[in-house]
């Protein structure tokens, strides 16, 4: 998809009303304001991670469902929080055999879903992942081509991860609809959600919603995957943000030129957060879609916000920018661009590049 | 002036400035923030001032990115210099660094450039009208 296309699939698509979608969902939940701004950029984060493996329509359910979920999950942090803070050293005690039984949990549940493939794709899949083999040495065997290996390997893997989900969680899927919806999650085959009405069953069925966020929000199965999260509030992190950016990126096959490429894009990004906004944060990531590797960077601040979204990413025009240069630059650098963002809260950047064969 | 030393030790792993003969030439060797670039920038034209130089060389060729804040910098200083009589040539941007600022939208177009110190030189010697001064060199 062309880099137009996409900005104007984001900025036509609804995302501009997400913000004060989350903020409602948020604000009748909890009353600190601090804390709803934090999760309402949280929130919009995870969003804007998933958007390229959702359909638009199911862009607004996705991010109720996951406001929901981050509500939940801090009213329970509040509360064990309250529950344990006399005895927090005992705490970090105990958690060692709890740890070693959640790894007898999780090997339970990749074995269960291992054994819920088909046996060809199970054989392809640990080929591939486990001894090794290469996708054109796996086509050349099975007469086949790289690409469609990939391709197959990409719809086992998200199927790998929805049975074990479903084994971890030991969750009971309550309808038939259940199984192909979270499928067309995993894999982010967009067409098939919008036949699905995947984004209507979100918001309808519990087990679905817990599950999608493990689903999108994920970090793609990769074995250097490591995700940098640097903290911005200062102009001395701008250099620093933008060499971790770097070296996360060198450790897949980007160009010399990509990476000076995605290093200048930080930089204007987060000097953008230096000077526009309170303070924010940078996260930076390896991923992966069916057929090759990318990077993938969320900027998001807690400031102003961008009054008009589409003139900022106008050329020649500044609001954000201030330098002239701005948004419409840093979009030329990346394959991947959009924006979020709520006035008077902060604005959430998403960008990506990926690995030219 | 003791406040100009001070300042050159506390950075001069990142800069130096050097004199030679008419002209000044400033390299920076590691990523500055802005700070630092800020103090960079006024190091360089307070030693402009005082040595009375003609021409001033900005060597960085060690700098993996020069984003907006970083090539308004520079711009500055050249107009800065030109200011204080003294004509800047950048030198050393590399061709990734080069490429990336064109997609940004970046121009330095009012501002000299050279692929190296030695270019640099030349491009300073015809600039200043020094052409003879140097005779190794001898005119261009
Ligand atoms: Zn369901």
């Amino acid at each position: 998809m062309g880099i137009e296309a996409l900005a104007d699939r984001q900025l036509t698509g609804g995302l501009a009303e997400l913000p004060a979608l989350i903020r409602r969902v948020v604000a009748s939940r909890i009353r600190d304001a601090n804390a709803i701004d934090d999760l309402v950029q949280e929130t919009l984060a995870r969003v804007m991670t998933a958007q390229a493996r959702l359909d638009d329509s199911a862009l607004a359910p996705y991010a109720v469902v996951v406001a929901r979920n981050l509500l939940s999950a801090q009213w329970r942090q509040d509360v064990r929080f309250k529950q344990h803070a006399h005895r927090l050293i005992d705490l970090t005690d105990a958690s060692r055999p709890e740890d070693q039984v959640l790894q007898r949990e999780e090997s339970r549940a990749v074995a269960s879903a291992l054994a819920q493939l088909p046996e060809g794709e199970r054989q392809t899949l640990i080929a591939h992942e486990v001894e090794g083999q290469a996708t054109s040495d796996l086509a050349a065997k099975s007469g086949s081509t790289a690409g469609a290996v990939a391709a197959q390997l990409h719809r086992t893997r998200a199927k790998l991860r929805v049975e074990y989900l479903l084994a971890l969680e030991r969750t009971r899927l309550p309808t038939e609809r259940c199984r192909p919806v979270l499928l067309s999650l995993s894999g982010g085959e967009r067409r098939r959600q919008r036949e699905l009405d995947a984004a209507g069953h979100l918001l309808e069925c519990p087990e679905c919603a817990g599950l999608s966020g493990p689903l999108l929000d994920r970090l793609d199965g990769h074995p250097e995957g490591e995700e940098a999260i640097i903290a911005v509030r200062s102009d001395r992190d701008v250099v620093r943000a933008r060499q971790r950016g770097r070296e996360i990126a060198a450790q897949i096959d980007f160009s010399s030129t990509d990476l000076t490429l995605i290093a200048t894009a930080i930089s204007e990004v987060v000097r953008n957060i230096v000077r526009f906004a309170d303070h924010g944060q940078l996260r930076v990531r390896v991923i992966e879609d069916a057929a090759r590797r990318g990077l993938l960077i969320v900027a998001r601040d807690v400031g102003p916000g961008i009054p008009d979204v589409d003139r900022a990413l106008r050329d020649g025009y500044s609001t954000y920018g201030g330098l002239g240069i701005g948004l419409p630059g840093v979009r030329r650098l990346m394959d991947e661009f959009s924006i979020a963002s709520e006035l008077g809260k902060g604005t959430t950047i998403t960008m990506a590049k990926w690995v030219h064969a | 002036m003791a406040t100009v030393n001070q300042t050159e030790q506390a950075h001069q792993i990142s800069v130096s400035i050097l004199r030679q003969g008419a002209y000044l030439i400033a390299s920076i060797h590691a990523a500055l923030d802005d700070e630092e670039l800020g103090r960079f920038q006024r190091d360089l034209i307070r030693q402009i001032t005082k040595s009375r130089s003609r021409g001033v060389i900005i060597d960085v060729g060690a700098l993996d990115v020069l984003d907006s804040f970083g090539s308004c910098t520079l711009r500055n200083l050249a107009l800065m210099a030109r200011l204080q009589g003294a004509v800047t040539v950048i030198v050393g941007i590399q061709p990734d660094v080069a490429f990336a600022m064109v997609h940004l939208g970046i121009h330095l177009e009012d501002v000299h450039t050279a692929l190296g110190l030695e270019e640099g030189l030349a491009r300073l010697d015809e600039l200043t009208g020094a052409g003879g001064a140097r005779s190794a060199r001898g005119s261009a």
